[in-house]
């Protein structure tokens, strides 16, 4: 009897320290739902204004701290090492994540605007929508210009 | 006999090569800024003041700050009038005369609607900006391309000029 209290209590010893050593290791668990942190952003968005093919790209995200303000920012970089700035927003697990696309070609550019809530304890964010304002003008358009939708994912690296 | 034309020939040339360095400056690559602080007020189009589904921003005067640190190109909203910590924060790029800006809406309430601003417009002159702004509220609107309500406005900045203070509004 003694010896299986024992064993218990050794069992839940080990239990609580790998939970405490897990809960250090892991930044992201004390940040709760909280956007900063560096992640990684799969982006799924249509190739150009007048495409039905999507392409699909991704970016690593650092996000900075916003402190006591209800805005933060945030550094995009992609692929080919092009970063820009981010302007983002969160209330509880909503998050609103605002760049510009940056576009050293002459091809079609756009606006990004991303929503999406953090989830699993602020590792990912998952089913996020993406609103596309793409530079050609367009009357028909309630916002002057072309619009699309897209998706993304985000994933905490850090 | 054949001097005269040989040498208004020549003055013409000269002439052509004096002038293309001076003149027609209309036609000289500027290369257009936002950097710097700008006051910028919107209207109406078509009277619409709200989105479909009723939301407004109004229609303040807005004193925008923008920067550029390198490829980072950043910009805030001053609304002291409103609160000290109210700063809403955006990003901006400039293609030739044209340029997109991208912020985000100061919503301090946990229960209204928020949404992001696209501002496009381009570069009447170095230190004069007009086009529209586009508010695209966090609110599902399915007879919207997007899914989203959306509110386009217009609007028309000029660029407070170097030392003079801004009055933000």
């Amino acid at each position: 009897m003694i010896s299986n209290a024992s064993g218990f209590c050794r069992r839940l010893v080990s239990a609580l320290t790998a939970g405490a050593l897990l809960f250090v290791l892991m930044p992201s668990a004390l940040a709760g739902n909280e956007l900063k942190g560096l992640w990684t952003l799969r982006i799924t968005i249509p190739e150009s204004p007048t495409s039905a093919t999507s392409r699909t790209f991704t970016v690593t995200m650092d996000v900075s701290p916003r402190g006591d303000s209800l805005h933060g920012r945030a550094n995009i970089t992609d692929q080919s090492g092009n970063t820009v700035g981010v302007a983002w927003r969160q209330v509880g697990k909503n998050v609103s994540i605002a760049y510009e696309l940056p576009c050293p070609g002459d091809g079609p550019c756009a606006s990004l605007i991303m929503l999406g809530k953090v989830k699993g304890g602020g590792l990912l964010i998952k089913k996020g929508s993406v609103i596309v304002v793409w530079d050609t003008p367009n009357d028909r358009n309630p916002s002057l210009f072309d619009t699309a939708n897209g998706s993304f994912r985000g994933d905490r690296l850090q | 006999m054949f001097r005269a034309p040989r040498l208004v020939a020549f003055l013409v040339i000269c002439f052509c090569v004096a002038q293309a360095p001076a003149g027609r400056p209309g036609t000289l690559q500027t290369e257009f800024s936002l950097a710097g602080e700008w006051i910028v007020k919107s209207s109406a189009i078509n009277g619409q003041t709200h989105s479909p589904r009723g939301l407004t921003l109004g229609f303040p005067d807005r004193d925008m700050l923008f920067e550029q640190q390198g490829d980072l190109r950043t910009g805030i909203v001053l609304r002291e009038d409103v609160g000290q910590n109210v700063k809403p924060l955006g990003v901006w790029r400039v293609m030739g005369d044209q340029f997109s800006t991208t912020f985000q809406l100061w919503c301090p309430g946990d229960n209204g609607p928020c949404g992001s601003i696209v501002m496009r417009g381009r570069f009447v002159r170095d230190d004069k900006i007009s086009g529209t702004m586009t508010a695209f509220f966090d609110l599902p609107d399915n007879s919207n391309p997007t899914g989203y309500d959306t509110w386009t406005f217009s609007f028309v900045g000029n660029r407070v000029a170097t030392g003079a203070t801004g009055g933000s509004n």
